[in-house]
Order: C-alpha cells, then structure tokens, then sequence
C-alpha cells in the first residue's frame, strides 16, 4: 500500500503600509514602477531599511498558528541571478525564522486534524517581468513587497485535507487583517509537495512540487491527480523523479515544468546589512493582545447558540459580516442577527457589489430591528421590508413602523372585538376546533393577522383566541 | 602656482575668514596642482560644478572649517551628477542620482568636491594597479606604489592637490596608502560613519574615513562626517563628540598595548625600529606601555578571504548590465547576457574575488568556512576586548613595509593580501584604527605607526596622534620631483 506525503508552501504577501525593506509605498498601481526607490532597485549604494511593521504582521500570523517564536533573529541573503531579482540576492530568513514548530487546527469530515507548522519567515518579492514580443520588461513595483512564507509539515495525506489546511489558514490570515490573501490574485500563493511511501516505511519517497496552484479547490484537484499519477508510475515499476510542476487548469493535470539538478545553491549567508532583530517579551505579549477571535474560536461560540452551519460559515468567511455579528453578540438574539447579515443583506451586498460600510445601515438600527424581530412585535415579512428601507434609506425601526402602519395592536378590547368578528364568520372551523383539530387555530389565527393587516400582537391574539373559543 | 593647499585646515579657514584668499583660490591651486603633477590621482575632476560652487561660496558666510575647502571623494563613494566608476569599465560611465550621507555631510558645510579619486576596482587590491584607469603614482616616488585601495585619495593629499580626502577601508585600504604616502589615515569604527551610498565591497568590514596631511585636519573630517544615519541600519546610535577636542591633551599615565605579533620578524626592520622609537618617546612622557598576545590575529587573512570575498560575490551580483552600467553588446539568452557583461565589465582581480567568494558561500562550504569563519571573528573581536579592559589603545606598525615598486605584486594574489596582515584583524572586530607617520626609511619613504582604540573611542587616538605628531615635527611634504 502506498501513502501520500503533502506539505505545502504558501507566500503570502502582506498588505504593511510600506515594502519591506524601503519606504515605498506598498499598493497595488496601475501605473509601472511607480511605487518604488533607489532600494527596490537595486541601486548601488543603497542600503536595505526594516519595516518594523511587517515584523508585527508576522508576529500576529506565528502566534495565531501558535509558533515559538525566534526572539533573536538575523535575515540572510539568497544568491542567485535572474532579471527580476535587481540585487542578485534575496533577502529572507533562513537560519532563524521569526516562527517555528507550531500548528493549526482544522476539521476534514467532521474530524479534527492538527497539521504542523514548519516555520514562518519574512522575505521580499521579486520585481514583475512583462515578456513581450519587443522583449521583456520589469516592473519593480513588485519588487521589495513583503512576504511571508508559511511551510508545513508533512501532515497531510490526501488533497482534501490539504485543501482543509489552506482553507483555514486563509481564514485566519483574513481575520489577522495582515493581507487580502487572494490566491486569484497572487497575494496568496500555494505550493504542494507531494511523495508516495510504503505503508509502514518511515522513509519518505521523492517528491514533487506542484506550482501555479490558481484556487483553493485546486488544492485538492492538484494533489488528487498526482498522488495518482505517481501511484500509477510505482505501480508500473517506474521511478519517481524530482520534478517542479505546474496545474494546468484547463485539463486539470499537473504538467512538467522542470527536472530538479543537483539542488539549487543559493549561498546562504547571514545579510550584515540588517542587524539582529532582538523582540521582547512584552513586545510579543503587546502583539499577542491585539490578536482577533480567530474563525475556529469563533466556530465553537456561535455553534453553541444553535446558528446554523450555514450561517456560521458564511459570516466567518465574511470578517465585515462577522465583526458586526460580534459587536451586537450579547445585546441582541444572535441567531436572528446571523440570519439577517448572511440572508437579505449578504445578497443586497453581493447584488450592489458593495460592502456594509456603503449602505445606510447602522449597527445600532440592525439592533432595534434584531430586537423588534425577536419580540415578534413584527412578522418576518415586516422585518424584510424594514431591513430594505435600513439598507438603503437608513432610518429608525420604531418610525418606519409608525410610518408603515406597522404598529402592533395589543389592546384587548379592540384584539377582542377583532376575534370575535372572526370566529362569527367562520363557524365551521369552531366546529373544528371543538373535534379537537389543531390546524382550526392556526387557521383562525391567520384570518385574524389578515383581518388587523398583521398589526396584531400574535402572542396576544393566541392567548385570547384559545381562551375565547373555550368559553364559545 | 600657490601653495595655499599645503596649510592645514584651520589656517586655511582663518585666511579665508579674514578674507585674505577666496574659495576660488583654493579650487584654481587644486586644478593647476593635479595638472602639473599628472598623478593620475583622479578619475574624474568636478572642474566647472567646483569653480561655479567657489564664486557662490563668495555672497555666503563663512560659518565652519570646512566652508570653502577643497576636498577629494574616493570613486565607490556616490556623487550626484558626478560620475562614479569604482574604477571599473563595469560603471565607467554611472552618473549617480543621489549623493551618498557623507557627500551630502560636506555639501552642507560647503566644501567644495574637486573630484573623484582613482583606486582598486571596487577597492579590491592593495597597491592602486587595479584600477581600470591605472595606477596612481606615489608623490614620495614614482617608481612606487600608492598602496590601496584609496590609492588617488592618497596620492591627492600626499601631493597637496587638495585639503583632506575621503578613502574607504575593508582591509586596510585607508590606512595602508596612508602608511606608504606619509598621511594620517583613520578608519572610523564600524558603524560611526555612514555607509549609505558607499558601493558595497564587504557590507560587514566596509567603513569611509579621513585621509588627510595632519592629525588636526582628520579630526575635523571625522566630526563632521560621522552619526546615526536611519538610511543605514548599521550606522551606531552613538553621540558625535567634536573630535577636535581630544587634540593636544596630556599622554601621562596612558596605557599602551603592543601585540607581540605586530612586532615579530616578518615585519621590516626599518619599520620595526622606528615604532620602538615611538615606544621610546611615549615612555618618557609617562605613558605605560606594554607587549601582550593578541589570539586568532594569524588568521585575518582568512578571514579577509572567506568574510570579505563572501560578501563581496553577492555585494557584485547586482552589476548584471540590467539597471545600470556596462551591459555587453550582443548576447543570445539571458545567461549570455550575464556572462558576457560581468566578463568584459570586471578586471581579473574583480572576477578572482567574485570567484572566491561564491566557492566559500557555496553548498557545504558555508558551513566549513563562512560559518567557521564568523566563530574565529568573534574570538578575535574578543580577544581585542580583553586588552581594552587594561588598555587604552594598542600601537604597532601599520604595515609590514613601506612602499614598494610598481608591479611587484601585480601577478601574485596571495602576496598582495599580505600586506594587510596588520590591518586586517582591525576590520574583523569592527575597531578604529589610523595610521599616523612616524618617520621614514633609509629610502626617505615614509613609515606609518598603527593606533587601535576601542569601540568609539577614536577620541583617545587623535589625542596620542597629536601628541606624536608635536614631538617628531615631521616635514610630510614630498619634494618636488625627488626619486630617492
């Protein structure tokens, strides 16, 4: 029997206010080679500059994968020459990654499963080279954007748990608020190491990588095939070969990119132009305070107030939604509030491609609407309509309903009066009511809501109702 | 011609003070010396920017010692709009943007920059003869070396070209051409000076120092160019004191140090008498001088090679004819382009280092030298460390000779190393030192005496180099036209 060995890479670029190493601005620009300086450009004499917030974002990211952290670190310089690296080096962490020998937790089926964190290092991105007929051309605003590496340990044994592992460190990247991490558009990028053992063997078989792994759910596909393609190799008694592919979307099969010589050699050696960076233990703990409810926290919260899944799962993948849910938690009923920002105002959103922030919305109106719902003084439909208004229009709860003639009637003369009109016109389902048939009630009910244009205090109207047909 | 550039700094700025010279007079005599002397001191000279920069000078008020002075830039230092070659056909015709911290330090005073001076390329060699543009020749002696790297900033002050120079040392190469050319030549501190728009040799040995005619002159350089500097993280957070203080002050009961090292028999005879002299001489003042060990000393030139080449392969990765400089006229592929461009910019010395270097960073090897190598540095640093708990300075001589013939060493790569067998360990823990001029030899070539301080601690060198300086009375001008 053989099994598969999956660890997986993932770049991640971080979304600091200025690149790693310079004061350019770090953001996106349609414009080439307008966020950057003498540094990014490898100019002589320049010098590399510490952007202390990038060592923060990555602090925030170890800690959250509950990393040991390398209090003394040093970056080191990675040699080696291709047109979009301007310096000829790399400069990166090799020898004391700011993270080490940590974990996240994620479920596959229902089931829990810990997958080990290797390590976790700070380094730059290349320049951006643009091939073109007239030849190529480099765009260095790119070049010097800060990275972190996440390496994995060899945890995984099937595409869908690796899948699992990179949904949910993506989650908790989005809720650290350190980069977009969309893998669509490169600021997430996955690699995955792929080898087949024999079952019960310690020693591991070669490996693959696979790059260009465009989606989340091409995680799993990627690794599904290759597992498939190498067992079919073993199989026919071949040898595997340590290879570099790609995911060819298109056909959905990793493709050759290149045979791995004899291992790259990239000259590591410590950058003296960085001195050693020496982080507290205060420093760690201030970071460590300012760290969010982490989305698999949040999971065992919500699950325990009976929110469905999917909603649940919606709102955690939204940090705006989830932000707003967790600000009204202990004023209004949750599972309410879940319903209404994952429903009717995740679609407005969707439809208008807007976010919360855009529309008229306030937190304190999505309350008064949460509590108004909750005490039933409105039906559902009410709630919508109201909602609708809030969204576009804003407003108060209290006087859209004033407005709307939406008030509740719970005065008991004119609720009577009201029952006792409806149970006169309809005879038969007194009958029915008295053979002892529940439906009668529910029924009458609703003739009544109609009857008051669905004014009237439903609680009441049930009280009432039950008390009056005894006595008819 | 005037000889206005034969005073020192201080007279200079009370002449021009009172009004008796101009800035134009200093620039005109600067021009009309390196013309006549035909040293080949400089790369490239700052002729029109300097003369138009000396008329301006005129309306404005003299408010520090270097308003109004010449100076000449060693050539991996970046000037703006002043070509910068390194004196390599690789940047032989690099127009820089910016200047670096120092040059922008002296344009605030108003000094005024009469050009780019000639030297190793990239600052690799000891002796000026790798420069692309040729040697540059030894006031003292034409037949003799410079020394190097900062060979033209040497030949420039040795000549009286200019007022003071900036060099820059890795190894040795600022205090080296001081010791053959008979000025006093100081490497800061690692970390006191800048190295923000410096081309990078050795990141982690690299310093820009004074190379000037007296002890005075150097110190007035050095506060001015020194401090914190946020665009270079190595630069130290250590106050700047007003190096002019230390001068003349008393020497009694200072504690000197003498490694037996500095002193053995692989050091000329000449050299070796001539600092016992000095030994002699601070005695009597009351100074307390004695011999010690100095551990791992033996090893600088390792070090050098695995340290300094390490860093510099990757230092000189960047030169790839891509962004800026040399780039070869036709090439295939990308890898064509690099072998091509780096083969046809660099001097052999260059690609020998470069070679080197990547074969010392290179798989296995990082570990059994780099890596070894970065150990036996720390034990040396903390072998100086032990002597500074009981000493103020150490003194020795600066090299192992003094300027030897042109071309002697020109076909052997080892050999030229060893010339900075003395001056290397000074790097490797990150030290002060200068080399000051004691004397000279049978041949009238003058002899350098090394002073080592602690760590930031370049105050107390300039107060023992004052007062060497006041005894010997030297005559530190070069004869006109005397090949001894």
């Amino acid at each position: 029997m053989l099994v598969p060995t999956i660890g997986i890479e993932v770049h991640v670029e971080l979304k600091s206010k200025a690149k790693v190493y310079s004061n350019s601005l770090n953001a996106f620009s349609p414009e080439a080679n307008k966020n950057m300086t003498l540094i990014d450009y490898g100019y002589p004499g320049s010098l590399p500059v510490l952007n202390r917030e990038v060592i923060d974002m990555a602090l925030k990211v170890c800690l959250a994968l509950n990393c040991k952290i390398n209090k003394e670190m040093h970056w080191d310089r990675k040699n080696y020459f291709y047109p979009d690296l301007p310096k000829g080096y790399q400069i990166t962490q090799q020898d004391t990654p700011i993270g080490y020998d940590g974990y996240l937790e994620t479920e596959v089926n229902g089931k829990k499963k810990k997958i080990g964190i290797e390590r976790i290092h700070i380094e730059e991105d290349t320049c951006k080279s643009i091939h073109s007929i007239q030849g190529t051309k480099l765009n260095f605003n790119r070049a010097g954007v800060p990275l972190i590496e996440i390496v994995s340990k060899p945890d995984m044994e099937n595409g869908e748990e690796a899948k699992a592992y990179a949904e949910t460190l993506r989650s908790i990247l989005l809720y650290l608020g350190i980069s977009d991490v969309k893998i669509e558009e490169g600021s997430m990028r996955c690699d995955t190491n792929v080898s087949l053992r024999e079952e019960g063997s310690d020693k591991l078989g070669t490996k693959c990588e696979i790059k260009n792994i465009g989606s989340i759910s091409n995680v799993a596909r990627s690794i599904d095939f290759e597992i498939a393609r190498q067992t079919k190799l073993l199989e026919a008694g071949e040898t595997i070969k340590e290879q570099t592919r790609r995911f060819d979307d298109s056909t959905m099969e990793t493709v050759l990119m290149r045979e791995k010589e004899t291992g790259n050699d990239y000259r590591y050696f410590p950058e003296p132009d960085i001195p050693y960076v020496i982080l507290t233990d205060e420093e760690i703990e201030a970071v460590r305070k300012e760290l969010p409810v982490l989305p698999n926290e949040l999971k065992m919260k919500y699950r325990e107030t009976g929110m469905s899944e999917l909603a649940m799962n919606t709102v955690i993948a939204n940090p705006e939604l989830c932000a707003w849910l967790e600000n009204l938690f202990t004023k209004v009923n949750p599972v309410i509030t879940a319903n209404l920002l994952t429903g009717d105002i995740l679609s407005y959103l969707n439809k208008e491609k807007i976010s919360l922030s855009d529309t008229k919305l306030e937190q304190s109106m999505l309350q008064d609407l949460v509590e108004t719902l909750d005490k039933k003084e409105i039906s559902s439909k009410q709630g919508k309509e109201i909602l609708e208004i809030l969204l576009t229009k804003g407003g108060n709860v209290k006087e859209i309903r004033k407005e709307r003639g939406m008030e509740q009637i719970s005065d008991d003369a004119t609720l009577r009066k009201m029952i006792t009109e409806v149970i006169e016109n309809n005879p038969e389902s007194v009958e029915d009511y008295k053979a002892g048939r529940d439906r009668a009630i529910k029924y009458l009910m609703g003739q009544i809501m109609k009857a008051s244009k669905g004014q009237a205090n439903p609680a009441k109207v049930n009280t009432l109702l039950v008390e009056m047909l005894q006595k008819y | 011609m005037t000889n206005y550039l034969d005073l020192s700094v201080i007279e200079l700025h009370e002449l021009l003070k009172k009004k008796e010279i101009k800035p134009i007079d200093l620039v005109e005599e600067a021009f009309a010396r390196i013309e006549e002397r035909n040293d080949n001191a400089f790369i490239t000279l700052n002729k029109e920017e300097a003369i138009r920069l000396a008329k301006e000078l005129e309306e404005k008020e003299i408010d520090n010692l270097l308003f109004g002075i010449p100076v000449a830039v060693k050539d991996n230092i970046l000037t703006k709009d002043l070509r910068t070659t390194c004196a390599s056909h690789m940047l032989d015709d690099f127009n820089p943007v910016v200047d670096a911290t120092v040059v922008e330090k002296l344009k605030a005073c108003h000094a005024i920059i009469i050009g780019k001076t000639n030297m190793d390329e990239f600052a690799m060699g000891s002796t000026g003869e790798t420069s692309y543009f040729g040697p540059s020749k030894n006031p003292w002696n034409q037949d003799k070396v410079t020394g190097g790297s900062s060979s033209g900033s040497a030949s420039a002050i040795s000549s009286r070209s200019v007022a003071v120079a900036l060099g820059t040392d890795t190894g040795g190469s600022i205090r080296q051409p001081a010791s053959f050319c008979g000025l006093v030549g100081l490497k800061p501190t690692y970390g006191r000076v800048s190295r923000n728009g410096l081309v990078a040799f050795a990141s982690s040995l690299d310093q820009i120092g004074p190379m000037t005619k007296n002890v005075s002159d150097n110190a007035i350089l050095l506060s001015v160019i020194s401090g914190r500097d946020e665009r270079d993280l190595t630069s130290a957070h250590v106050e700047v004191p007003d190096y002019t203080k230390f001068l003349n002050q008393d020497i009694k009961g200072m504690k000197i140090a003498v490694p037996n090292y500095y002193m053995s028999d692989v050091i000329d005879e000449e050299v070796r008498s001539k600092v016992e002299e000095i030994i002699a001489l601070l005695k009597d003042h009351g100074a307390i001088v004695d011999y010690v060990d100095v551990h791992h000393m033996e090893h600088a030139i390792s070090l050098y090679q695995i340290i300094a080449l390490g860093e510099a392969s990757s230092n000189l990765a960047r030169f790839d004819g891509i962004r800026y400089g040399h780039l070869t006229e036709r090439y295939d592929n990308i890898e064509d382009l690099y072998k091509k461009t780096r083969s046809e910019g660099f001097g052999r010395e260059v690609k020998r280092r470069i070679m080197i270097g990547s074969y010392v960073l290179s798989g296995d090897n990082a570990n059994i030298y780099y890596k070894k190598a970065l150990k036996v540095r720390k034990a040396l640093a903390n072998s100086f460390a032990h002597v500074f708990e009981n000493y103020d300075l150490i003194i020795g001589p600066t090299n192992t000779n003094v300027a030897y013939d042109l071309g002697t060493k020109k076909d052997d790569a080892l050999k030229s190393f060893y010339d900075d067998i003395l001056t290397i360990p000074v790097n490797m823990a990150g030290l002060p030192g200068m080399s000051l001029p004691v004397g000279f030899n049978h041949e009238h070539l003058p002899i350098g005496m090394h002073i080592i301080g602690n760590y930031f601690e370049e105050g107390k060198i300039y107060t023992l180099a004052s007062f060497i300086e006041q005894q010997l009375k030297l005559d530190l001008k070069p004869k006109e036209g005397k090949t001894c």
